[in-house]
């Protein structure tokens, strides 16, 4: 625990003293205006464009992410299915022929 | 000699300097290069332009070898011995690039002698140079047509029968997919506030891990005697090597230069000079591995 300070404790006589009532009806209404004011800001703030922005920013990239992930699992797959392509095909025909030749040799 | 691998690497340097250099930074360079005075700021950033002139000579030398390798390997024009010698000749440009890199780097190490004592105390107020718009635009026009017509004048020559057409030919689609997907992937898994270095990382990783893949699988095809297994392999080898080169030299690279030239890093990453050091290396490496593996006959197993 914390030890009040002496400073502390007259500042909480001195409230006691001015606030023993309950809050005159205008500054009550002051200040709920104020928390009205404080909490509208709040909620405003939480529709501002700098939130929609993030959340137009996290699917953005959710839709990278899964694109990029596609992509590489697209190209592991043909690969591993041995997927033809022109070059393949020609260093196939270039193989095959070397072979011919290694056998006509013999 | 190798005339258009030549020509190719020093219009690509050219192009590849104003991607991402701007051309008073690169006057700036050359003019300190001569030995002419200049404030210690603008020293640093000389060196930085001649160290990044000889990562894209290296780095472009190893990708006019992939390109120029993958031509001589759809060429239907004359017999295997030829063809042979077209393949091996394409691996003189990478020899071209090691040369104009070592030229590059001499005035880059006499730069930052002159100016690394001074360089801590620099003044913390960087001049945010932006690159003009339009000389980034005149770098990837100038890049794209070297390449083009480098390609052009590499194959105008040769009679080129049956199906296949250039674009057939340097696109193997696997490859492409596992490059870009990869690179995207690393990318965002890097986050924003790594920058330009998250791409360099992601090419170059992926560019490492598609090599190791297709050697491995042409492994396999050897021990299975299998030689589509083989031919699939060493074309994804070699449509993976180019593109990871390619996004290097072209994306990657000129983002990192123009972090460091705006002012916002010091230099380039440690791990990014590493990349662009060895990975047009490992290329290199399995250019020459390929062509062993075109080459060799392969024998089936008795019984």
């Amino acid at each position: 625990m914390i030890p009040k300070r002496e400073t502390d404790r007259g500042v909480d006589e001195l409230l006691r003293e001015a606030l023993g009532d309950d809050l005159p009806a205008d500054v009550a209404a002051g200040m709920r205006e104020r928390i009205d004011g404080f909490r509208a800001g709040k909620t405003r703030e939480s529709d501002s464009p700098r939130t929609a922005g993030t959340g137009a920013w996290l699917f953005r990239r959710t839709v990278w992410a899964a694109l990029s992930i596609l992509l590489l699992v697209a190209g592991i797959l043909l690969q591993g299915a041995r997927a033809s392509s022109p070059l393949a095909d020609r260093i196939s025909a270039i193989k095959t022929a070397s072979l011919s030749l290694d056998q006509i040799r013999r | 000699m190798n005339k258009a691998g030549l020509l190719y690497l020093v219009f690509g340097s050219v192009a590849a300097a104003l991607m991402g250099f701007t051309g008073r930074e690169i006057a700036t360079a050359f003019r300190l290069a001569a030995g002419r005075p200049g404030p210690d700021d603008d020293r640093r950033k000389s060196a930085y332009f001649w160290e990044a002139a000889a990562r894209n000579a290296w780095m472009l030398g190893a990708l006019g070898s992939a390109l120029n390798f993958t031509i001589a390997l759809g060429s239907d024009s004359g017999s295997i011995g030829e063809m042979a010698g077209r393949m091996i000749q394409s691996l003189v440009v990478i020899l071209y690039g090691l040369v104009l890199a070592v030229v590059c780097l001499i005035p880059a190490m006499k730069l930052a002698d002159k100016s690394g004592a001074e360089a801590a105390a620099a003044s913390p107020a960087r001049r945010a140079a932006r690159a003009a718009v339009s000389g980034r635009i005149l770098g990837y026009v100038l890049f794209a047509a070297t390449v083009a017509l480098t390609i052009l004048f590499l194959t105008g020559g040769q009679p080129r029968g049956g199906p296949l057409s250039l674009g057939r030919i340097l696109l193997h689609g696997p490859a492409i997919l596992v490059v870009f997907g990869g690179t995207i992937a690393l990318a965002l898994f890097a986050g924003r506030g790594v920058g330009a270095r998250a791409l360099t990382l992601g090419f170059a990783m992926t560019g490492v891990i598609a090599l190791l893949t297709g050697l491995i699988q042409a492994l396999f095809g050897f021990a299975h005697t299998n030689i589509e297994e083989i031919s699939s392999a060493v074309a994804f080898i070699i449509t993976a090597a180019a593109f990871a080169l390619l996004g290097l030299v072209a994306v990657a690279a000129p983002l990192e230069d123009r972090e460091v030239m705006d002012g916002r890093r010091e230099k380039a990453g440690p791990f990014s000079r590493l990349f662009w050091v060895v990975f047009p290396l490992l290329t290199f490496i399995c250019l020459v591995l390929t062509f062993i593996m075109v080459v060799t006959p392969m024998t089936k197993p008795a019984g």
